[in-house]
């Protein structure tokens, strides 16, 4: 039946979690692309066929002008389900840039095929240059804030040397607790590598 | 057109229908039955809504109501709504039924479908707002996609509202990042 690999592929996509993505399929893309070359040209033979046999091409209705049809609606489908597959995945990314920050974890690059890496690289590109023209850093603040202050722990080595905002250097050793900015801070929580204390 | 890249709604399109073809079609291979790529005029053969939609449109098909809305599931929704395992027959049931309903021409299906999801609706709420995990996962198996969607929606209003009450970190790691690494890495 027609439509069954395009169909998977989008399936694939609602099988993850939401926000999380599974690497790119591109062997199944592939399959996908070559069904819709190969409905192409079966839909070239019937339209041939038709005018060989001296019929007008745009009035007739007859066995071949349906089988025609059906292998032009089946191209059409397989198209929508690619181009769903690669839009929603591109979603995807862009809302990394939100949640992590402008450098992808190794872990996620890998499920990216190197398209997709360019499209985040320029995104992230784009979202800088930005944020750099109207002197406003739009990364901060994704949780309304309490205070300026928060007090955090951190959970891997970061390593000293560390240049915060107000320009002083801090050493972010394992297990150590720190009284920082809040905006220093999130980027750090987000990725995992230190936690907020409360009370 | 909004919802062209709406990955619910291709799945949802993807379900079998059985049509009667009311005219013959040569050069595809749809029909397991024939070698040959030709398909007969009123031979049955089983195609995805996305394809018999359109055919019928253009009145080379016509359509049987799927099984997922005869006779047998009106009557086990008119018993004991709740408990019939809608996710089996059809996990876009209500999506489904919306797009069969004016391509059929049967004009009970909107009824039906409106009395199985108020019924449903009051089960979904009592037990999304209060129950443990284990007791829903087996209630949770017989929900279409579309009720899950709800269920989920009031599960995660119920954990904010117990992180709120309770107050703790309001920044979290990004959920995309799954679990820490292993120590050896």
């Amino acid at each position: 039946m027609y439509g069954r690999k395009a169909c998977q592929l989008v399936k694939e996509l609602a099988s993850g979690e939401k926000g999380q993505l599974t690497p790119f399929n591109s062997d199944l893309f592939e399959q996908v692309v070559a069904e819709c070359t190969q409905h192409h040209l079966e839909l070239q033979a019937l339209i041939r066929k038709m005018q060989e046999e001296g019929l007008d091409v745009q009035t007739t209705r007859n066995a071949e002008h349906h089988g025609a049809l059906i292998r032009h609606l089946s191209l059409v489908r397989n198209k929508r389900c690619l181009m769903a597959y690669v839009y929603n995945r591109a979603e995807t990314i862009q809302s990394f840039l939100w949640k992590i920050g402008h450098v992808l974890p190794q872990e996620i690059e890998e499920k990216l095929c190197h398209l997709e890496v360019e499209y985040f690289k320029k995104h992230s590109a784009a979202l800088k240059s930005y944020m750099s023209k109207m002197q406003l850093d739009l990364t901060v603040d994704m949780v309304p804030p309490k205070d300026p202050y928060i007090q955090v722990r951190v959970l891997d080595d970061i390593g000293d040397g560390i240049v915060l905002s107000d320009d002083k250097t801090a050493n972010f050793a394992r297990h150590s607790m720190h009284f920082l900015k809040r905006t220093d801070a999130e980027q750090f929580i987000s990725r995992g590598l230190m936690e907020e204390l409360t009370g | 057109m909004a919802k062209y890249y709406d990955i619910d709604d291709i799945i949802t399109e993807e379900e079998i229908l059985s049509v009667i073809f009311q005219k013959a079609a040569s050069g595809v291979g749809i029909d397991p039955s024939s070698e040959t790529g030709y398909i007969e005029t009123g031979s049955k053969v089983e195609v995805p809504f996305w394809l018999s939609h359109e055919l019928q449109l253009r009145q080379v098909v016509s359509i049987n109501i799927p099984s997922c809305f005869d006779q047998k599931t009106r009557l086990e929704i008119q018993a004991d709504c709740a408990s019939v395992d809608l996710r089996s027959r059809c996990p876009f049931f209500y999506e489904f039924g919306c797009k069969i309903a004016p391509v059929v021409g049967d004009r009970t299906i909107g009824f039906l479908l409106l009395s199985a999801f108020k019924n449903r609706y009051k089960e979904i709420l009592t037990k999304a707002h209060s129950a443990a995990f284990s007791s829903a996962s087996k209630f949770l198996s017989v929900l279409t996609k579309e009720e899950i969607n709800l269920y989920d929606a009031a599960q995660s209003s119920m954990t904010s509202f117990k992180k709120w009450r309770m107050g703790g970190p309001r920044f979290q790691k990004a959920s995309v990042l799954g679990r820490k690494r292993r120590s050896t890495e």
